[in-house]
């Protein structure tokens, strides 16, 4: 295609409005694509020129933010992230993620999501409290410390893992690969003291045992993120300390001889319903 | 399901075996779960059937070995010795990999993005290949053998 | 770390199966092909050639852990794929329930036969 030839694309996507209808069903939509075209532009000309109705979440367009995660012919792909040549087809299917409900037409309900990944503690514990409430400074990380876990900092929380998982297909109550992809983030992160706290979260029913490295979930993530390894790692250290031959390492120093760090800014509003 | 309300998208069981063109790893779990529920089954028929017939001496024994001779069960005993190479060593490959071990570190996530488990597929595929050159002598075998 | 303890058992238990059904499995198909490499196992499936296994202490040995091994490792991967179902908490627990009293009357059941005929032997 050369880059100003326009092609003309099929959009098959699925619309779903709990107002009016019971059950989802599909309509076509046909979008002019030059080289380059997004699907996720494609959406955008559908709602601006043909039928402003349609649903779909967006923010960044630029695979940073993890709202625009749709099945495009039945793969979860991030539709900012996804160019319509790489399908080499006339015809696309749009459908929500799976795994999750559905709001409206494209929109997932990313809910569960954020509860589970924020019941694994997804943030650095420490003994010295008083340190975490007024930081007089940094802690220090060695490049081949940070290389443990920097991977799985990557995560955007887009949901695609959830949607290709077999395990969250059918067990509402598991933990899902982002979740525990985090806690492993956290617990190997030379700075951290939580381990055992989130080890024995995950180390509950649908959690961290209940993955069977099916390993979709890696395949799925548009970052990278790989949280089938994540959930192994995690497994190895779980099943260590329970064996008790894991080995403990002093969590990390503080910083001292650093200039004084920054005051710590307030805790945000929560933006996810507390329970 | 309220008539209302969010849509509920859970693909449920259907989800273990179909949901979206992905590549092998996803339907050798499926291979696994389905060879491990065929397993169990079989085993249950199998401990029920040798003991009942066992206990009850030399010529119900020979009775039911001599029923129990015909293609349509030793295709089935086949089947079940395909279905224990491919659990069993499938199921040593995932012991040592999900305990982390065979799988490598972890890699700064630079494009074109890898994952682990294919990183190291030559693990898998040896598996596989074990398995295949398992199926195939028990194949010989029973051909020789005879299929009943 | 009752969950961890349990699915490192199933992956003992596994490895431990793995082998002794080979064993197991060997004996009993692979006549022909064990004949090929000239060794003897005629009629595994025939009156004597079994009896003969019965009456010894490491066959019944065998039989009777690959029984209990298998048990566990069979019933517990199939409670962990009920687990995955969706089911209540109060309906696993009843599952579980039924499942640990099966697994308990099938090793019974099976290890029934083995002492019975390693027994009448003595
Ligand atoms: S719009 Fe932000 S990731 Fe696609």
């Amino acid at each position: 295609m050369s880059s100003d030839a326009v092609k003309k694309i099929t959009f098959r996507v699925q619309r779903f409005d709990p107002e009016k209808d019971r059950k989802p069903h599909f309509q076509e939509f046909i979008v002019p694509v030059k080289r380059g075209t997004t699907v996720l532009e494609g959406l955008l000309y559908i709602k601006e020129n043909l039928d402003s109705s349609l649903a779909f979440r967006t923010s960044c367009r630029m695979g940073v933010c993890g709202s625009c995660g749709m099945l495009i012919n039945e793969y979860p792909h991030l539709a900012c992230h996804t160019q319509l040549e790489e399908f080499h087809a006339d015809r696309l299917t749009l459908k929500p993620l799976p795994n999750m409900p559905i709001i409206k037409d494209l929109v997932p309900r990313l809910e569960t999501l954020f509860e589970h990944h924020k019941s694994v503690k997804p943030y650095i514990i420490r003994g010295d409290n008083a340190e975490m409430e007024k930081p007089t400074a940094g802690y220090i990380q060695k490049p081949h410390e940070l290389d443990e876990f920097l991977q799985f900092t990557y995560c955007i929380k887009c949901g695609l893992c959830i949607a290709a998982c077999p395990t969250s297909a059918s067990d509402l109550a598991f933990l899902g690969p982002q979740a525990l992809g985090q806690a492993y983030r956290y617990c190997a992160d030379s700075r951290d003291e939580g381990q055992d706290q989130r080890y024995q979260i995950v180390e509950k029913d649908h959690a961290v045992w209940n993955c069977h490295f099916a390993a979709a979930c890696s395949e799925a993530c548009p970052k990278g993120v790989d949280p089938a390894l994540a959930i192994q790692l995690l497994r190895k250290g779980v099943a260590a300390k329970a064996l008790r031959v894991k080995k403990t390492t002093a969590p990390a120093l503080l910083a001292t001889s650093l200039p004084q760090a920054k005051p710590k800014i307030d805790v945000p509003e929560f933006t996810v319903k507390q329970k | 399901m309220a008539d209302k309300g969010p849509h509920q998208n859970y693909l449920g069981m259907r989800g273990w075996i179909w949901a979206g063109n992905y590549k092998l790893e996803r339907y050798l779990y499926l291979l696994h779960r389905i060879t491990g529920l065929g397993l169990l089954l079989f085993g249950l028929f199998h401990l029920t059937a040798t003991t009942i017939f066992r206990v009850q001496g030399q010529a119900v024994w020979a009775s039911t070995i001599d029923f129990l001779d015909n293609p349509l069960f030793r295709v089935g005993e086949f089947l079940v010795v395909a279905a224990f190479s491919y659990h069993a060593l499938n199921g040593l490959r995932l012991i040592i990999q999900e305990l982390g071990f065979a799988l490598g570190k972890p890699v700064p996530p630079i494009y074109p993005f890898t994952d682990a488990i294919r990183r190291k597929r030559a693990w898998t595929l040896v598996t596989l290949a074990a398995i295949m050159i398992l199926a195939v002598a028990f194949f010989i075998d029973f051909s020789i053998g005879g299929w009943g | 770390m009752k969950n961890t303890y349990l699915q490192l058992a199933q992956m003992v238990t596994g490895a431990l199966v793995a082998v002794l059904l080979a064993i197991h499995i060997t004996v009993q198909q692979s006549d022909v092909v064990l004949g090929l490499l000239g060794i003897k196992v005629a009629g595994p499936t025939t009156w004597g050639s079994m009896m003969e296994r019965a009456h010894q202490g490491s066959w019944v040995g065998i039989y009777i852990s690959l029984l209990a091994f298998g048990l566990f490792h069979a019933l517990n991967g199939f409670r962990n794929i009920l687990l995955e179902t969706n089911l209540s908490a109060s309906a696993m627990r009843i599952l579980t329930g039924c499942i640990i009293a099966f697994g308990v009357i099938f090793l019974i059941l099976g290890t029934y036969a083995p002492i019975a005929l390693f027994s009448s032997y003595r």
